[in-house]
């Protein structure tokens, strides 16, 4: 009863999801200025660029690139700004990724916390959706009955709205008639609230006010496809419904008010038939019977058609045409149960779901997915009416991510190989310098070369002290200032010597100019060494950090490999171990699905075999009256 | 064989569930090991692009020098534009450099203001010390000016 306003809702949760939800969450890396600032004031900076990161593939729709990106950046701590959004956004992204399970997990953790109303409302609202969806009728009402009033009235009208279905879905027709009397929305809305406390009141046997709320929705002015197939499918549930009630006469223009080229004319062709057999006009109801015999035959009203056609004419007493046609019927259901048999065999051999999905895109992974074509194969046009069911699309959707996931982990393998081979040639790489390396370190004293660097300090400081202008000197100087030494020391040895007189006087000139000479330049030598010496001291740092790093990468490197290797071996096994975790399930779901479709085929076909023990039931009854008559019109033997 | 009796939704679809979450928090993991592996943070070096307001330029492609090398050379689709728009902020590039002084040129090519093609350059000196270094290219509208501004920023 309620598909059509099922797949209203499907189809306008698709855009809203997430929009929707993040409008209300705070998941901008900045606060950006909307409208930019008249006086220029510089915009807002970027909070958490891994945030941002985030938002960059969700975005995108990207969701499974958003979501690992988010878990990375949350697990190495780069949140520190964002942190309240980001599990926010983690929530709407979980959900977003058909997960509602984690989803709602980290909503009724955050929700119950100080987030605002209108987060809480809208949070509460999405997660109500996709469990309804999902068919988790009690948390979906559990979640929808957490949102409060104070929402957008759109929001409002639709919370109401899925409450309402959700009851009509349990069967609780009462608790849905008082939801949706008490319903007021939008416009757009009201038809559907209408319909569905049209069908709930029909459903708990009362025709009589059901007629005022189905019958308004069958009267509307509308150009939207989607509410004309409303009105169409308002009328045939009203129509049916007074039928059902004996009313065939009121039953019949309103079943007229349905559109012959939608898709509920079939339906609506075989009521007024009824309706007009109903009233005694069988000549009448041939027309509409007749029209619909020569549709397909998929349909279950074309069915019903190939026995109400033969039952007029028998009616009108035509039983030569209602012989034709009933043996017609059993030929084309014959035919039929055939098709189907095939078709069943067809899916049985379990490729149904990979072709199903042949034309689909691979690369993305969206909540709001579903199956639009099917494929051109003879099994699909069986198939039609399961593609319009949540439980086939969900399953299928599931099918679809179990592929997705194995993909995924397919691709990750090739780069696990490539980390193998990194680390492995890393450990090569290690293995071939290490000997040169403990050669370099074994041949560098750094402690004498400290030592060394202390004694030259002191000597430089002592040197300042004593004045010692000629051990700063040039080599030249040195060499010279050695000599006037030497020369000074024998003319000390000699100081009475008078051949010695003028020689004394020469030295000491030159030795005073050699001494004004290098004490003029001591100063900026002696800061020149001082300057070395800092600069050796430096060198001398840098030199023992680096040793200090070689010995750590010397030690450290091994066990950093081994981590790594032991990391790479544990994912490789968990890999495996969800690689054929997800076959099984892949397979299970297969499975699941295929005996979905078998059943739906099933019933098609214990359909047309009752239509068609039916119609030789009806053919052997027209064969017995025929011969009765025969047997009375002929004359009796002469005794 | 396969009509056999199937599993009910729910069962199945919690087992999904689970599988999914299994799966996506191996994802985690093996992003977390590849960064670790390939970039690690005292050698990382990160280049993040990001976009504010955008009225006065439409970005088609970055590129990213570091030391007088190209690194990135990135040509944006209307989509990835449209995310960095948004809010989304780009890591262009995720490298590695040794510690000490960098240089980081970063050339914005697209559409500025009155669909003019625009070409500008930023550029950077920066200190890589140990821990890993982020840099934002940051492509603001200045309205006083009409025009579009590049600015890198070292994350320190």
């Amino acid at each position: 009863m309620t598909r059509v306003a099922v797949q209203h809702f499907i189809y306008s949760l698709r855009p809203l999801l997430l929009s929707g939800l993040l409008l209300a969450l705070p998941v901008h890396a900045w606060a950006k200025n909307v409208k930019p600032d008249p006086d220029g004031l510089p915009p807002q900076d970027v909070k958490d660029l891994h945030y941002g990161d985030v938002l960059f593939y969700f975005y995108q729709d990207d969701f499974f690139d958003s979501i690992t990106r988010l878990l990375a950046a949350r697990e190495l701590d780069r949140l520190p700004n964002t942190q309240g959004e980001a599990e926010l956004l983690l929530g709407g992204l979980y959900l977003s990724l058909g997960e509602h399970v984690e989803a709602g997990n980290i909503f009724e953790k955050l929700l119950n916390t100080n987030t605002s109303e209108a987060v809480r409302n809208k949070a509460w609202f999405y997660l109500g959706k996709v469990w309804y969806q999902r068919g988790y009728l009690q948390e979906s009402e559990r979640a929808l009955r957490q949102v409060s009033d104070k929402i957008q009235p759109r929001i409002s009208a639709e919370r109401y709205m899925l409450l309402a279905q959700l009851m009509l879905r349990e069967e609780r027709y009462d608790d849905a008639i008082a939801a949706l009397n008490a319903w007021h929305g939008p416009p757009d809305w009201t038809a559907y609230a209408q319909f569905n406390l049209g069908v709930a009141l029909v459903r708990t046997g009362r025709l009589p006010q059901a007629i005022a709320p189905l019958d308004q929705v069958g009267r509307m002015d509308t150009s939207s496809e989607e509410l004309l197939a409303l009105r169409d499918k308002a009328n045939l549930a009203l129509g049916f419904a007074l039928l059902q009630a004996e009313r065939a006469a009121d039953a019949r223009p309103i079943l007229e008010r349905v559109r012959l080229d939608g898709p509920y004319s079939s339906k609506a062709l075989l009521g007024v038939g009824w309706a007009d057999s109903a009233l005694g006009e069988f000549k009448r109801a041939l027309v509409p019977w007749l029209a619909l015999r020569k549709r397909n035959l998929l349909d279950s009203a074309v069915q019903e058609s190939y026995l109400t056609v033969p039952y007029a004419y028998n009616r009108l007493g035509a039983s030569g045409q209602a012989a034709e046609f009933y043996n017609s019927a059993i030929d084309s259901f014959d035919a039929e149960r055939q098709r189907i048999d095939e078709s069943i065999e067809q899916i049985r051999s379990g490729t149904l779901l990979d072709r199903l999905l042949t034309d689909d895109r691979k690369d993305t992974l969206t909540w709001y997915w579903q199956l639009k074509t099917l494929p051109d194969a003879p099994e699909s046009r069986y198939l039609y009416q399961l593609l319009a069911s949540n439980e086939f699309q969900e399953g299928l959707k599931n099918y679809r991510e179990l592929n997705y996931m194995s993909r995924n982990l397919d691709n990750w393998r090739e780069s696990l190989s490539a980390f193998n081979d990194m680390l492995d040639t890393r450990q090569q790489a290690y293995d071939e310098r290490v000997p040169k390396t403990d050669a370099v370190m074994a041949a560098t004293d750094l402690d004498a070369l400290a030592k060394k660097r202390v004694d030259f300090e002191s000597r430089i400081n002592e040197i300042e002290k004593s004045n010692e202008v000629a051990a700063l000197g040039t080599p030249k100087e040195q060499h010279d200032w050695a000599r006037i030494k030497r020369i000074d020391d024998y003319l000390t040895t000699h100081p009475d010597d008078p051949e010695l007189a003028d020689l004394r006087e020469r030295l000491r000139l030159v030795k005073g100019v050699m001494y004004w000479r290098m004490s003029e330049g001591f100063k900026a030598r002696l800061w020149n060494e001082r300057r070395s010496v800092k600069e050796l001291e430096a060198s001398l740092v840098e030199t023992q950090k680096r040793a200090v790093l070689v010995k750590q990468a010397r030690q450290g490197m091994p066990s950093n490999t081994g981590a790594f290797s032991v990391r790479v071996t544990a994912v490789n096994a968990r890999m495996d171990q969800l690689q054929q975790r997800l076959a099984a399930l892949s397979e299970r779901q297969n499975r699941y699905l295929q005996a979905l479709a078998i059943r739906q085929l099933q019933a098609q076909k214990q359909r047309i075999e009752v239509y068609q023990i039916q119609a030789r039931y009806e053919l052997a009854a027209i064969y017995d009256k025929a011969a009765d008559k025969a047997t009375q019109a002929k004359p009796k033997a002469e005794p | 064989m396969p009509d056999a009796p199937a599993a009910d939704f729910k069962t199945l679809d919690q087992e999904v569930q689970g599988m999914k979450k299994d799966v996506i928090d191996l994802n985690k993991d093996l992003f977390v090991l590849q960064e670790e592996l390939l970039f690690p943070a005292n050698t990382q070096v990160a280049v993040y692009v990001s976009m504010d307001v955008g009225a006065f330029f439409a970005l088609d492609s970055v590129t990213v020098k570091i030391d007088n090398k190209e690194v990135k050379n990135y040509l944006y689709t209307a989509r990835e534009a449209e995310a960095l728009l948004k809010g989304g902020v780009q890591e262009i590039y995720l490298g590695n450099l040794k510690v000490g002084k960098h240089e980081l040129v970063a050339f914005f090519t697209g559409k500025g203001p009155v669909e003019r093609d625009y070409k500008r350059g930023a550029t950077i000196s920066f200190d890589k010390g140990v821990g890993a270094k982020y840099l934002e290219l940051k492509i603001t509208d200045r309205v006083p000016k009409h025009q579009p501004e590049f600015k890198i920023k070292d994350w320190d």
